[in-house]
Formats: structure tokens, sequence, C-alpha cells
């Protein structure tokens, strides 16, 4: 009942091509903003900060990169985390060599980076595609972690290869607790959110899908597959960049080349397949998914009282099992069960 | 139809062959388009009806021959070089994007003419907007012209073949053709679909003035609607004239009844 559309008339195409062109879509997702902004860090606690909310907001937004390449653009990459450590590299060598560089810049410019990484290691994708093309990109998760590691410049010579983020500051602002932490990101990935949406809405979010979809058409209706497939590659390197940078500075803090490795970029993968391919709010119900599941089955098992050794292999077999229910029950994530819940709330409770 | 003014020749293909490893899908084919007609191409299965239209518009690339398009000959067009010159088409397998809406797959045949950048378009100011209102404006026209306001926003995938094949002459329509290419637009169809493609295909060429091509296998359609017929058998042009001309052709007997 209180979800109805009747009576909202679409005067002009610019209110009929709104994000959300539903009132009170657009009522529940400023509410719920708002509410992160401004009442979550009242009442969350900083452990909730730093072990769940901002690698949930960090996951989110390297999900977010890689949908745009592989949801949008069609494009399947197992390279998420090394664009994830090329930002994060940069943008600490950025901090290190530059004096004064401001650590929004920083972050812009570990992005810029990523991008670059992205685009020569997306060239292959004009020649090759599907699984040919996932195994090219393995080549980068492997290459930038190897020379990250090889070359110690990019560690400033630490010899342990670890690298400790610098402070956060902006305009004189310290962001040292996790809240303020939490805040920064949140602005971050909001900010950035709102940026893929409107590319997705726009002309350039629709060359990614129709050369997703057929190539050969979108190439005969004028546009240019090799600037697509490459345009897809740098923003969604770029996201991945800033996420990883994101990572460095606001979560872990302290970080080896290491840290981006494979598995980093499989459960990404995962979380763009659980979320819903092609699906910016998919991107982050997949992060809150995989982030989150691993918790609650840890408290789960845990109040079960089992030993140890049990519980973290019941926590693996009941995530893969899950992840596995969840492909064969809905293979278009949790994006599309939201939007059928949605459609089926516009008639509740009059289905007919 | 006789009312509608034919102007020049604007597409000329001359010499065409083409072939793909051993197998000649074309051979030595001359066809030449005037503005403003609607050109059916017919034949046989196999025919090579589909490769000419994929040389006319790039998608291959014949080994011998030329094309000459509004004055400019070349040895073979390019696809981007094709679109940016004004010729569009539809596909024999519908080759919408499916998992686009209606909206979204008329607005992608616009693509050309929006000029902004992408991080405009991410910032959605300026000339992103302004642009993206304006072709949404042509494209609602479109969607008016070909009376698909219904399924504006369903995803192509939902769609029934007859209206997917609309979908695809509005994206082809939406990039404002002076040439527009026709791959079977009416295959599979049923009579009352074929009746309302025949009017849209009809309307496109009054309205717009848009230059047809056309390939289609029901006979009654292709006399009916069209200004001149070439006829291929084998990757050969066996027959070429207007209707009349076309259905009295002791050749083009031979090859739709077999040899008497």
């Amino acid at each position: 009942m209180i979800y109805r559309e009747s009576g909202q008339y679409k005067t002009s195409y610019l209110n009929d091509s709104q994000i959300f062109p539903i009132k009170q879509d657009r009522y529940a997702v400023l509410a719920f903003i708002a509410f992160a902004f401004l009442a979550v860090p009242f009442i969350a606690t900083p452990y909730f900060f730093s072990a769940i909310l901002i690698p949930f907001l960090i996951f989110s937004l390297a999900a977010l990169g890689l949908n745009i390449l592989t949801g949008y653009a069609g494009q399947i990459s197992l390279g998420t985390a090394a664009f994830m450590a090329v930002g994060a590299f940069a943008a600490y060598n950025f901090m290190l060599r530059v004096p004064g560089m401001p650590i929004l810049l920083a972050f812009i410019l570990g992005g810029v980076c990523a991008s670059i990484v992205g685009i020569v290691f997306g060239l292959p994708s004009l020649r090759i595609r599907g699984f040919y093309l996932a195994a090219s990109t393995l080549a980068t998760q492997f290459f930038v972690v190897w020379c990250l590691t090889k070359v110690p410049w990019f560690t400033n010579y630490s010899s342990s290869g670890v690298i400790t983020a610098q402070e956060v500051k902006i305009l004189g602002f310290h962001f040292n607790t996790p809240e303020e932490k939490y805040l920064l990101v949140l602005a971050i990935v909001c900010v950035m959110a709102l940026l893929a949406k409107n590319m997705v809405r726009s002309t350039v979010g629709r060359s990614w899908m129709a050369v997703r979809d057929m190539d050969v058409a979108a190439e005969v209706i004028g546009f240019k597959i090799m600037r697509t497939k490459l345009t897809a590659f740098a923003v969604s390197s770029f996201y991945c960049g800033v996420a990883g940078a994101l990572f460095a500075y606001c979560y872990v803090g302290t970080v080896e080349p290491d840290a981006y490795n494979l598995d980093l970029s499989f459960r990404i993968l995962f979380m763009v397949i659980i979320g819903g391919l092609g699906s910016i709010l998919g991107s982050f119900l997949g992060a809150g998914f995989i982030v989150l599941l691993p918790i609650v089955l840890s408290y789960i098992v845990h109040v079960t009282g089992l030993p140890n050794s049990v519980t973290s292999n019941v926590e693996l077999m009941v995530f893969g099992a899950l992840i596995i229910f969840f492909l064969i029950v809905e293979p278009h994530g949790l994006a599309r069960l939201w939007q059928v819940a949605k459609e089926k709330l516009r008639l509740w409770p009059f289905p007919h | 139809m006789s009312e509608r003014k034919i102007g020049d020749v604007i597409l000329k293909a001359e010499n065409i062959s083409l072939s793909f490893g051993g197998v000649k899908a074309l051979t030595n084919i001359s066809l030449d388009v005037r503005e403003h007609e609607i050109r059916a191409i017919i034949g046989p299965n196999g025919a090579g009806k589909s490769s000419m239209l994929n040389v006319i518009n790039g998608v291959y690339h014949p080994q011998e021959g030329t094309i000459t398009y509004r004055g400019e000959q070349r040895k073979d067009m390019d696809t981007n070089a094709a679109a940016q010159s004004g010729i569009a088409r539809t596909f024999q397998n519908i080759a919408l994007f499916s998992g686009m809406s209606v909206l979204d797959n008329i607005m992608t045949g616009r693509n050309l003419k929006i000029k902004s950048s992408f991080i405009e378009q991410a910032l959605w100011i300026g000339r992103a907007r302004r642009e993206e209102m304006e072709n949404r404006k042509v494209v609602e026209e479109i969607i008016d012209f070909l009376q698909l306001q219904h399924v504006r926003k369903t995803p192509v995938a939902r769609l029934p073949y007859g209206i997917k094949k609309r979908v695809e002459l509005a994206r082809a329509l939406a990039a404002e053709p002076n040439m527009l290419l026709l791959d079977e637009p009416m295959a599979g169809m049923n009579v009352e679909e074929k009746q309302d493609m025949c009017r849209f295909v009809l309307d496109t060429n009054d309205q717009f003035g848009t230059t047809i091509v056309l390939i289609e296998h029901d006979m009654g359609v292709v006399m009916d609607i069209s200004d001149r017929v070439a006829v291929l058998d084998y990757g050969k042009k066996i027959g070429d004239g207007t209707p009349d001309e076309v259905r009295n052709n002791p050749e083009v007997i031979k090859a739709y009844l077999g040899a008497h």
C-alpha cells in the first residue's frame, strides 16, 4: 500500500530519467544515507566500524569497479586485487615522495595509475574474450604482486616488504579513529557510486552494455569497440585502485603486496556474482553478504560451543554451500531478488 | 508510390567478390541503389543476400570490387565509417542488446550524436545532461512512430519476437540514417505483423525519405513495396529491375521454381 507510484507523473524526460524515479525510493535512499552519516557514528562501536562497516564499504567500492568491467562491459577479470594493489602502492609513493601531497589527490592519482595499468592489461580484451581473457587478467594479478615484491623502490626499501600507510589528514583534520575513517570512506564511496550510476545511465554505460550483449551490432551502430572496452578497463581499474588505497589507508594500515592476492580477487568476483552482475546496488549487496556472512556464521557456530578446529571448517562449508545455493536459485544475484520483491510490493496487497 | 521522387544513385557496388576460404559467397556482383528508393534483394537461402548487406556496411570485406557511397569510392567499407556516413541496419537474427530496456536500446542508436565525454556523463552536468535529454526526445518520437510506447521500459529479452523486430528497426532509425539496410525484417511474422512492418517501412521511406535496402523472402511483400528488385542465386546476380521485370525474367523463374 505504501509503495505506490500512482499520482507521480513525469512531466519531463529529465524527471523520468532520475536515478530513483519512484518517490518512495528516493526518500528511502536519502534517509538511509542520512542515517549512515548522522546516526551510525553515534551508535556503532569501534569494533563494528573497523571489522564490518569499513571493510564492507571498501569491498563495495572494489566490487563496484569489477561490476563495471564484468557486469556492465562483459569482460571477465581476475585481476581486481592487482588493480587495488597498484592504487594502494601508488598512493603510498605519491604521499611519500611528493611533499605536501593532499591525501585525496593521492587516492585519485593512485586510481589513475591503476587505470593506466588496467588499460595496458586490458589490451588483450581486444582480441580474446571469456575464459581466455580471464586467464590473461590472471597474469596481471601475478605480475603486479611480483613486481611490487621484487622492486624495493615501491615499498620504499622496507626490509619486510611491508608499507605503513601515512596518516590520513585532510585540510588539517586528522582521521585517526575508526569512526572518522568510516565517515571518510563512506563519503568517497557515496560520491563514486553516484558517478558510476551516472555513467551507466548515459551513453558510456550503454556502450559498455552494448558491447557486452552484442558486439557486432554495437560496432554497426557506431560504437568503437576498442575505445569502449578500454574505457571500461580504465574506469573499473580506477575504482579498484581507489578501493585498494582506502584498503591500505583506512582499513589495514600496514600492508604488504601479498595482501592483494588472488584470493582477494576471487572474493570480489564472488561479491559481484552474488550481488548481481550489472547492478550498482548488487555490488553493495554482494559485498555485504560476503563480509557479513563469515561473521554471522562464526557467531552462530561459536554459540554452539564446538571446538575451534570444527567451527572454522563448518564455516567454510556453509559459506560454499550458500554460494552454490544462491547461484542456483537466483543466478542474477541479490539485486534481482530485491527487484522482484519491489515489484511484488508495488502490487501488494492486491496482486491482481 | 510513383509520386515519390527517386534521386540519383547514392550507393554503387561494382564487381564485388567475396569468399571465405574456398567458399565463394559472392561472385562479381554489381548493384546500385538510388536515393529514396526501396531496393529489394531476393534469392533462395544461401544466395549471398546477407553477405551483400554485410559488405555494404563493412562487416565483411570483399576480396575484389569497389563500393562507391555518396561519391566516395573505396575498396571496402568499414563498419564505423558506414555508421558515420549514415548507413544503419537491422539483422536477420535479432541483434538487440538483450540486457537493456527498449528505451536504452533505441538510445544506443543515437550514440554518434552524443559528443560529451564520459567524465561529463559521470558528473551528469551541462552538455552530457542536455544531450541525453535532446536525444531522448528524438527517441521518444521514434517510439511514437513505431508504436512502442507500452514497452518503453521493458527489458528487451522479455518481448515477443515481432516487437523485438520493431525495436531493432527503431534502433536503426534512431541514427537518422540516409540508408537503411533491413535483413529480413518480416521473417517469422504472421500476416498482421507483416502488414504492420510493411507500413512502418513504407512510412519511414515516405516521411524521412530514407533509402531502404531490403532482404525479404515474402514475394508478396517484396513485389508490393519495392521499387527495384535484385535477384541473387549462388552468389551471382541473375536478375535486376522493377518487380514486373523480375517476375517475368526466365532465369529468376528457373531459380525459384526449378528448371522446366
